[in-house]
């Protein structure tokens, strides 16, 4: 059994930094307990967050779209305004995370503060630009979901708690494919890649490529994004799209494990990167809707 | 510390530790349909439903249902659906050890009774999604799909 002195219910944000300040000895925010109960870290208490009203989702007046940090992968996959934004490409990813019990408690805050390499919702949300929302005691700060992670484990966080993360509404409108690659359909993912284009006038005006299992930390390839933003749709042609994936390949930094190589990671990168935007380019929009039950 | 939960329609008072899964605390009340398999999440012989939701119980903290509705096989025996869900099983002949059975099951039914997000069907893509998270070392992944099948043909599916 997981050894452990207290479990604490928090009911707003501050009360759970507070009760996680409190002591005595070691805590950690627990909400769905997914990641927690595989791993039994060491910790003397915990604080639930699940109650702390951090588990809405909604979309603003502006237009924003707002995932709170205790909403539950399966709330991503049903949710109508998660569905509708970008082509329904959050509920999708959320969709091929884990399995159907785990998506119940598995939360999106707990994906992204467990901060593996591999967190399954990590790239959509960078190719979506999310912002995170970080709780104090009295205060809150935002800063880019680019940010967030600091390295395998780490994040900007240190006991502070994550609010939730809101994507801008001017993506809603975006054209969003990801995919993730595995050896079955449960393991933990080889390579991620999540493109997103914001199209008009016949032009890309904006790009995001954004790349998880394939660096210390989930992450952008801007590089090859700056090839793609401002180019006329009809100048992307197979040879551009080559130069496109091969930069992007280059920006990441995989590593060798039992799963796969780091340059067979490498060449995927490539060759997703290139077949996700040759599919919204080339697709009518009908198969990226978001997944299904 | 004490929890108090509603378990299979009955308000029901336990003393955990805060460390425990709800698996280990319904087990330890001889709620014995919440079968232990890998505890890893993987397998979902402790499927039980969550107010109404599909969990795997090695997964959630008991402290954590403190307020909510546990409902398990126990509390669905006699359902007019779980009643069909289990024939078409034994029918299809879907059942050999059992481990896996009543996991099996509770996955089923609340597909069943929530019908898919998207409103559709609940066809034989949406059936295997549903049973992602359920395990069958003895039959394997054709004979359960056929019946869930059968019971969604024989039903007016939930829009
Ligand atoms: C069978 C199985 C399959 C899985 N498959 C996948 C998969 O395909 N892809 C994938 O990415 N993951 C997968 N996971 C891992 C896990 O389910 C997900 O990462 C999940 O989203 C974690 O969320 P949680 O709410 O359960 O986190 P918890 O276990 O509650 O917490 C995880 C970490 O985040 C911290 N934390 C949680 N919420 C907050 C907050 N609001 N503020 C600050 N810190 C917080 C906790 O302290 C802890 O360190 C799987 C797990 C299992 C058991
Ligand atoms: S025992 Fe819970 S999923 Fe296997
Ligand atoms: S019937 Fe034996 S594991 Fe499924």
């Amino acid at each position: 059994m997981w050894n452990l002195q207290e479990y604490r219910i928090a009911s707003s944000p501050a009360e759970a930094v507070a009760l996680m300040r409190k002591g005595p000895g070691k805590g950690a925010y627990i909400a769905g307990g997914t990641d927690m109960l595989l791993e039994h870290p060491a910790c003397d208490f915990v604080v639930d967050v699940n109650n702390a009203g951090i588990g809405d989702i909604a979309r603003t007046p502006g237009g924003d779209l707002f995932l709170g940090a205790a909403a539950t992968l399966q709330g991503l996959v049903d949710n109508n305004f998660v569905r509708e934004f970008a082509g329904g490409a959050i509920s999708k990813s959320a969709s091929q995370c884990g399995n159907r019990p785990v998506r119940s408690t598995a939360t999106v805050g707990g994906n992204l503060c467990n901060a593996l390499p591999s967190a399954d919702m990590a790239p959509v949300l960078l190719a979506l630009d999310a912002t995170c929302y970080i709780a104090d005691e009295d205060c809150q700060e935002s800063l880019p979901l680019t940010d967030f992670f600091v390295g395998p484990r780490m994040t900007v966080l240190e006991d502070r708690l994550l609010v939730g993360v809101a994507l801008p509404g001017e993506c809603a409108g975006w054209r969003c494919a990801a995919h993730k690659l595995t050896r079955t359909a449960e393991d933990i993912s080889l390579v991620q890649v999540a493109v997103s284009l914001g199209m008009d006038d016949g032009k890309i005006q904006e790009a995001r490529i954004a790349l998880g299992a394939v660096s210390p930390v989930p992450m952008r390839a801007v590089l090859a994004e700056t090839m793609l933003a401002g180019q006329e749709i009809t100048a992307v042609t197979p040879d551009v799209l080559r130069d496109v994936a091969t930069i992007a390949a280059g920006e990441c930094d995989p590593l060798d494990d039992h799963r796969a190589s780091a340059e067979y990671r490498r060449d995927m990168v490539n060759v997703l990167t290139r077949r996700l935007i040759t599919r919204i380019l080339t697709d009518d929009g009908d198969n990226m809707e978001g997944g299904a039950a | 510390m004490n929890i108090s939960f509603n378990l299979n329609g009955s308000a029901t008072n336990l003393e955990v530790a805060p460390g425990e899964s709800l698996l280990q605390a319904l087990r330890a009340s001889r709620v014995f349909s919440v079968k232990l398999g890998c505890e890893t999440g993987d397998c979902g012989s402790c499927t039980v439903l969550l107010d109404g939701q599909p969990v795997n119980s090695c997964m959630v903290v008991a402290a954590r249902v403190n307020g909510s509705h546990v409902t398990t096989m126990e509390g669905l025996l006699g359902d007019d659906l779980m009643i069909r869900l289990q024939t078409e099983l034994v029918e299809h002949g879907a059942v050999q050890c059992g481990y896996c059975i009543p996991g099996l099951l509770i996955s089923l039914y609340a597909l069943v009774k929530q019908g898919p997000s998207c409103g559709g069907e609940i066809d034989e893509e949406v059936i295997r999604h549903a049973l992602t998270g359920n395990l069958c070392r003895c039959t394997g992944y054709v004979k359960p799909v056929e019946a869930a099948r059968a019971v969604v043909a024989a039903m007016e599916v939930p829009k």
